[in-house]
């Protein structure tokens, strides 16, 4: 297209922008992780020579250690309830209509919304009556809730592609509804499944608010103990955990990519 | 496959039965689909309710639990059980009668012999300036090992302190007795009830500038988060494949880091020996460093980086979908490049804009993490507010009253968003 | 005739190497409507873009009343467009859509309103105004999408295939409006599509493009009766070739021999000298048979190989020279049906064949 100074230095412009908005979104990650390696005492630059003692801190340490070992075993077992109801409620919600099915949705979703402190301060009431804080099922219970909505939207998604006429065939072939669902229907929509499961680990593993009210020391998170170093002694230990955190989000975005990749293929293959 | 296998179940019952009703087809047909219908949404509402029950139990009915706190109040009641039962029988005009003085030296004395009447002072220390001290002097007389229960309790009040004789005071016990009452609900919007039940602002409230101080920094949030988010969703929409892919990296990646990483890495760059100080120091535009951090310009920084992948990839999704020969066509038709942009491309690519705005508000007006660690005193939000209501001064209906006012403008904007949405169809864009 | 624009040598490559337009001349006259016709990559479309100003040419100039047009935005061009898609503005209402070419030139709100009435009129839609595009039926947006591009009085305006979405009952019939709708106005269409039916009903010329190029450029009765190359030949319209050699060849006659031994004449086209490959080429309805065919300058017989009964004609099939896709026509209402396997005569005239060079053939 013939394009008029106005529209060329406008393209320019905008090109400028979308770049420093980038940079804007990704410097602090690249900003934190040479301190890792750092020498030094506190999480500030220059760095003073290179060495590895705040990983070792990081992986060594009593507190980190179990900090590490907490977290993803919370998360792991948080997804995976979050992943079994939240792909039967997914399913259920695809299959029919029922009178209160709006509400229902509703409810299913607010976890998404309902502000974080409010829950946690909730749990926190709740759950000691029941001696449920300062427990591992307390803090699993509630990383379960909060991550249950995101399978319910992923494996909705999927289930919206979804041929049904896929599924009569399979009946008319002579499976069950059971075996069709295990043999036509789940596998189709797994890459949902798996990436709602995803999000439910994901958003375990960044939990921190409910974790502050509900967990005894031997229940911390990574999060939590950043929470906790970050106000009291900030030292490069962080940047350490940081590095660990980054490079498991790196992992569940590649993963995730993959995933969509995945089932647009397959999609277009059937298509 | 159900109908087969019901009408099949059915005619099986019938042939066990003495009589075998004659059926027209038409009419089986009919029963056939209501009855797969049936056990379709059955099999639906089954399929849903672990789900739904989970979240009753793990989600909703803490929360609701929390809520109720902000108009149940027995904290007095649970103490002072008498006095509670004789401010329910006074009508509260003026002072009560004396049986009630009566009920509330025995309830004092019981309950400071029990080791509770702290609970009752706390309570009261809320409504009441000074409250606190005017129950803990009273129960320290009547505790005294010399005490002996009065004739005139009245008198015995009043002697010890004259606030025993004013209509706010026992006003205040009154409205305090429960099970039921407004006062941590009014509190929390900065409204005040006078003895005689007129509703006035509170003359030293502080909810609602902190409401207002929530709105505004969500507000200035989501403003730099649409300036920002609107570019940058543009260029990843309409360049090639690999800038595109670049960009979508660049906006997926921190959303994917936990929030404490980045909030760190903030800090990082922030504070007064960060990289930003040093940076602006070493090329001489600044010789002190610069106050970024424990300060609103950090709130905001922080924020607007953490909530703009909320604001750019519901705007890209919208952008995929507008269809470039709209834009053609205007051109076509006369339309200046920025005449076409603003008319024809912008208003389509409101319904992006609506749900990012939507979504960066919601989840702002809820911040709590990125405030406590990089704000200062003056830039905590409701929900720092709830916190420390709940952990420091133990005030649980105020607490929980604060959160009645989050929760329900939260649910407002949520129900905004639902409808933009569906507008669309689905809810992740 | 005046001319409205005249395409110089432009020449469009997208990679520098492969031309999607190569060298065109192309002049279009004021009030005319003009098809360019081809297979889909031959260059039609973007030929129509850089008049749009959606392309900028390689090199070459197109000129608007004289006056050089490729540095000049699309919005500064005054030429109407009717998208493939129509690309209404899903946001505004279809009067919305109708004023916004006349808001943007500042017209007196009095007029666009009356504008946008009369337009809405004209392609008699005249109670949608309020509607948005969404609500209305394919056929529907159809009409809106040329109002709008009318709306306004452009010099030119440009439709890229607005009829391929439609189905064919409706597609007729809006041929038929465009049509009408070109005579009532006087206005200037170029008209994109690769059906070649429709573009011999509508158009006044037709430009056949296949390589980016031009192939002919003609009035439709001249490019169906004397198409210029082999390819214009069988891509508009149907046809029966014989492919043979040149036995001899003088200005206006060529004598092709097939390849078993039949001999034929044929006006001569761009075929070659003695020795030469050619093409002879027939139309089915030239192809006279039975009776008719004893008059005829080359006489055949054939068998009848298949006879389908088309209501106003019989489509015959033909073996003969070794091949059984020999295509004749035959007025219904004769004597009988010929059988199936019966021998029967057929033939043509010289004028009704012409002879090709088979290289031109392809696009």
């Amino acid at each position: 297209m013939p394009r008029t100074p106005i529209e060329r230095v406008a393209g320019v412009t905008l090109a400028v922008v979308a770049a420093l908005v980038a940079l804007f979104l990704i410097a602090p990650l690249l900003a934190i992780l040479p301190l890792s390696v750092s020498d030094g005492q506190f999480l500030v630059y220059p760095i003073r020579g290179f060495s590895l003692r705040w990983f070792e801190t990081f992986f060594a340490s009593e507190r980190w250690a179990l900090a590490i070992r907490n977290s993803f075993a919370i998360g792991a077992t948080a997804a995976s309830i979050a992943t079994v109801l939240g792909t039967l409620a997914a399913i259920g919600l695809a299959r029919a209509n029922f009178r209160g099915k709006k509400f229902v949705t509703a409810v299913l979703l607010s976890p998404l919304i309902v502000p974080i402190v409010i829950y946690a301060v909730g749990l926190y009431f709740f759950f000691a009556r029941m001696g449920l804080t300062q427990t591992y099922t307390g803090i699993v219970l509630a990383h379960a809730a909060l991550g249950s909505p995101f399978v319910v939207v992923t494996v909705g998604a999927a289930l919206a592609n979804f041929d049904h006429t896929l599924m009569r065939a399979a009946s008319g072939l002579g499976a069950s509804p059971l075996v069709a669902f295990r043999r036509v229907m789940l596998p189709i929509v797994l890459p949902g499944v798996l990436t709602g499961a995803l999000f439910a680990f994901a958003a375990s593993f960044d939990e921190v608010v409910t974790v502050i009210f509900l967990a005894a020391p031997q229940q911390r998170t990574i999060p939590r103990e950043m929470f906790s170093g970050i106000r009291e002694n900030i030292s490069p230990v962080i940047a350490a955990a940081s590095v660990v955190m980054i490079v498991t989000a790196v992992l569940l975005v590649a993963t995730v990519e993959w995933l969509r990749r995945r089932s647009l293929r397959a999609r277009q293959q059937a298509g | 496959m159900g109908g087969a296998e019901l009408s099949a179940a059915a005619s099986g019952a019938g042939a066990g039965g003495a009589v075998v009703p004659p059926a027209g087809p038409g009419r089986n047909l009919v029963r056939d689909h209501a009855r797969a219908e049936r056990r379709r949404r059955l099999q639906a509402i089954g399929l849903v309710a672990p789900l739904f029950l989970f979240l009753l139990f793990s989600f909703v009915g803490p929360i609701a639990d929390m809520l109720r706190r902000s108009v149940y109040d027995m904290d007095l009641a649970g103490v002072w059980p008498r006095t509670a039962a004789a401010m329910h029988a006074w009508d509260g005009n003026g002072l009560p009668p004396d049986s009630a003085f009566a009920a509330l030296g025995a309830d004092i004395r019981a309950s400071a012999e029990a080791g509770r009447v702290a609970v009752a002072a706390q309570r009261l220390n809320y409504p009441i300036s000074g409250g606190r001290s005017l129950v803990m002097n009273m129960a320290r007389r009547v505790e005294a090992d010399d005490f002996k229960p009065p004739a005139d309790w009245r008198a015995a009040f009043l002697d010890a302190d004259p606030a025993w004789g004013s209509a706010e005071t026992w006003s205040a016990i009154r409205r305090a007795s429960g099970p039921v009452t407004d006062y941590f609900l009014l509190n929390a919007l900065d409204l005040h009830k006078d003895a005689a039940g007129h509703i006035s602002r509170a003359p030293d409230g502080i909810f609602l500038s902190i409401l207002w101080r929530t709105f505004s920094i969500s507000g200035v949030v989501t403003l730099f988060a649409l300036l920002l988010g609107y570019p940058l969703a543009y260029v990843m929409t309409h360049s090639s494949g690999r800038v595109a892919a670049v960009l979508t990296l660049f906006v997926l990646l921190p959303f994917w880091t936990s929030l404490l990483v980045r909030t760190a890495a903030w800090i990082v760059l922030l504070q007064d020996q960060g990289i930003i100080n040093k940076a602006l120091m070493a090329i001489g535009l600044i010789d002190h460093p610069v106050r970024l951090m424990f300060n609103r310009v950090g709130v905001v920084i922080a924020m607007v980086h953490v909530l703009l992948p909320f604001m750019v990839l519901p705007l890209a999704a919208v952008m995929r979908g507008i269809r470039p020969e709209t834009v053609r066509a205007a051109r076509s038709l006369g339309a200046h490049p920025w005449t076409a942009f603003r008319r024809i491309y912008v208003p389509q690519t409101m319904p992006g804009v609506g749900a990012g705005v939507l979504l960066v508000f919601i989840s702002a007006i809820g911040y709590y993490i990125t405030p406590a660690l990089v704000g200062g005193a003056d830039d905590q939000m409701l929900s720092y507010f709830i916190a420390f209501y709940t952990n420091e001064t133990v005030n649980w209906g105020l607490a929980a009253a604060l959160a009645v006012v989050l929760l329900a403008a939260t649910a407002v904007l949520a129900a905004i968003y639902a409808r933009v949405v569906a507008s669309r169809g689905g809810l992740v864009t | 005739m005046v001319d409205i624009v005249s395409f110089d040598k432009v020449s469009k490559s997208y990679d520098g190497r492969a031309y999607v337009v190569r060298d065109l001349d192309l002049s279009i006259a004021q009030g005319e409507f003009l098809t360019l016709l081809g297979p889909s990559g031959s260059g039609k479309t973007t030929t129509l873009m850089m008049l749009a100003g959606f392309e900028v040419p390689t090199s070459g100039e197109i000129y608007l009343d004289g006056k050089p047009l490729s540095r000049r935005p699309p919005h500064e061009r005054d030429i109407g467009m009717v998208f493939q898609n129509y690309a209404l503005f899903p946001h505004l209402s279809v009067a919305e859509n109708l004023a916004f070419p006349l808001e943007v030139r500042h017209r007196p709100r009095a007029e666009i309103r009356q504008r946008v009435e009369a337009a809405l009129e004209m392609v008699r839609l005249p109670q949608v105004g309020a509607r948005k595009p969404a609500q209305l039926s394919g056929g529907q947006q159809q009409r809106v999408a040329l109002a709008r591009a009318l709306v306004f009085e452009p010099r030119l305006v440009l439709m890229d295939e607005p009829l391929g979405a439609l189905d064919k009952q409706l597609r007729d019939h809006m041929q038929y409006e465009i049509r009408a709708l070109h005579d009532r106005l006087g206005v200037t269409v170029v008209y994109v599509t690769h059906d070649q039916s429709e573009a011999l009903t509508m158009s006044n010329r037709i430009a056949v493009f296949a390589g980016g190029r031009v192939r002919q450029l003609a009035a439709p009765d001249v490019l169906y009766e004397t198409p210029s190359d082999l390819f214009v030949a069988t891509f508009v319209g149907e046809s029966n070739v014989f492919a043979g050699t040149v036995a001899a060849r003088d200005d206006t006659v060529a004598r092709v021999a097939l390849a078993d031994g039949t001999a034929m004449a044929a006006t001569a086209m761009d075929a070659g000298a003695a020795g030469a490959a050619a093409a002879v080429v027939v139309r089915p309805e030239k192809l006279l048979l039975g009776p008719l065919a004893e008059t005829c300058e080359n006489r055949f017989t054939g068998q009848v190989a298949d006879v389908v009964y088309h209501g106003d004609h019989l489509r015959v099939r033909l073996a003969a020279f070794g091949r059984d896709d020999i295509i004749g026509r035959m007025p219904t209402g004769g004597p009988a049906l010929p059988a199936i396997g019966a021998s029967l005569a057929f033939g043509f005239d010289r004028a009704a064949a012409r002879a090709y060079d088979p290289a031109h053939g392809a696009g």
